[in-house]
């Protein structure tokens, strides 16, 4: 299936007012309720929808753009996130035909097993611009709790972004082309 | 055929160029100290007041939570009398969220006194939303006088500096944070050391030799060099100590003075022009005299 520009542009608007309120979500409404310890990354969790469902020159950018908002809501930036983004979606480009998100398990187990991907390139980066590969274990371990959660609600979200996106089980395992 | 070429040509253009804008910015990056960008400054200004709006009306979300779910099968009458004891009980709350508030700034401004800073109070009203960061953001920011680096407490100790802020609002890096990293002394024992944010909401105790005479328990400050802490601020206590069977220096574990599960108000502590941000705080000084 091939989507309109417009069409891409809004899809987008609504992906990226999406990111923002799940962001406050995770910064605010969830400290707020005594959850201090973990955080859920959904900036991470839509970049992942959009590598594995879109098949488009536009997803880096599109990642560039959602992880531009990201930066708001952390000091990790933008750029971190759109690098690991991008490796993300090169390996899911090579992976994509072998992947078949059609239940929720499947779609969990993938989604942690991209997260890994994630995780791995951020936390070795951060070490690199610390200089400290002694918290390597440190920093990859505290991602672990918050990313199991992630990949349980990973369906529910991958749901409301099919819908955004307008993605069905017909458009095959590369999504929507546009 | 040809077509999916120049579509592969584009996507492998859009990748590179996208690929090599990120490995700039990475190496732009700085996590001691940012300056927002354009952009993230109008998301931040734009965004910040519904953090604030949440976290403000937090008491208002446990209530609707509580009156909706647990009593939805209730009856209707139930529902209605729940309905009018929650509002008292909501009245009362608030009530008394008011006046622990009120002790807690005035035990605040008291402490507040005694720094020889110019001080801004300030909210907490989101935290960051990367597992890797301890970072909280302020509902006060240039507007308001708050400048990078200035030194972040409450009545119980450090809290940290803040890293990056906006016309109306700040962003603090934690002590809990890796990348922060606070000069101390151990009290007892006048010991310099370097405590650094570690997973799970604890710090760690850096760079005490394995002949130092420390115990659980002995209290940590601010050592004042470095130039962003004053001197005297209550830092943690040390919970843990282990000795590795090689290196040279102790591996110790250090619980914060600050509660950061329950943050809520904080005081942000400006230098003034021309002085140096090592000032003694009368607060833990007969400590010291004792010592010395």
């Amino acid at each position: 299936m091939r989507m309109r520009l417009s069409q891409v542009l809004i899809a987008f608007a609504i992906t990226s007012a999406f990111l923002i309120g799940l962001e406050v979500v995770t910064s605010t409404m969830l400290p707020a309720l005594g959850w201090h310890e973990y955080r859920l990354t959904f900036n991470v969790l839509i970049i992942l929808f959009l590598a594995l469902r879109l098949d488009s020159p536009g997803v880096p950018w599109m990642i560039m753009g959602l992880q531009m908002i990201h930066s708001a809501f952390s000091i990790e930036g933008w750029a971190l996130g759109t690098l690991a983004g991008l490796i993300v979606m090169l390996s899911a480009n090579y992976l994509k035909e072998l992947l078949a998100l059609t239940s929720a398990i499947m779609t969990m187990v993938t989604v942690q097993f991209f997260q890994i991907i994630w995780y791995v390139t951020v936390t070795l980066i951060i070490c690199l611009k610390i200089s400290d590969f002694d918290k390597f274990g440190m920093i990859i371990w505290s991602f672990i709790p918050g990313s199991i959660l992630l990949s349980i609600i990973s369906p529910l979200i991958f749901w409301v972004l099919e819908k955004i996106w307008r993605v069905s089980p017909d458009s095959g395992p590369r999504g929507v082309e546009i | 055929m040809k077509l999916i070429q120049e579509s592969s040509k584009t996507k492998i253009v859009s990748n590179f160029i996208v690929g090599i804008l990120a490995v700039y910015g990475i190496s732009q990056k700085q996590f001691k100290l940012d300056e927002p960008s354009l952009f993230q400054q109008i998301v931040t200004e734009v965004i910040s007041p519904v953090q604030e709006g949440f976290t403000s009306s937090k008491e208002s979300v446990s209530s609707l939570w509580e009156n909706y779910l647990l009593i939805v099968n209730t009856s209707k009458e139930n529902n209605v009398l729940k309905k009018q004891i929650s509002r008292l009980e909501s009245d009362l709350t608030s009530m008394e969220e008011m006046r622990k508030e009120n002790f807690r700034l005035k035990r605040l401004l008291n402490y507040s006194d005694e720094l020889s800073h110019q001080r801004v109070m300030a909210q907490v009203v989101g935290w960051d939303s990367a597992n890797e960061f301890k970072v909280i953001r302020l509902n006060k920011g240039t507007r308001h006088g708050i400048k990078t680096m200035s030194p972040v407490i409450t009545d119980h100790g450090l809290v940290g500096y803040v890293y990056r802020a906006t016309e109306n609002y700040s962003d603090v890096l934690t002590i809990l944070d890796q990348n922060n990293r606070v000069d101390i002394v151990i009290e007892r024992t006048r010991t310099h050391g370097i405590v650094e944010g570690v997973f799970n909401f604890k710090c760690a105790l850096k760079y005490i030799m394995r002949n130092e005479s420390v115990e659980v328990g002995d209290k940590l400050i601010t050592a004042g060099v470095g130039g962003i802490y004053p001197k005297g601020i209550k830092v943690g206590m040390i919970t843990d100590i282990s000795k590795e069977n090689f290196g040279m220096t102790l591996s110790i574990e250090v619980a914060p003075s600050v509660d950061f599960d329950k943050l809520e108000e904080v005081l942000v502590l400006i230098p003034v022009e021309g002085e140096t941000a090592q000032v003694s705080l009368p607060v833990v000084m007969p400590a010291q005299e004792k010592k010395i």
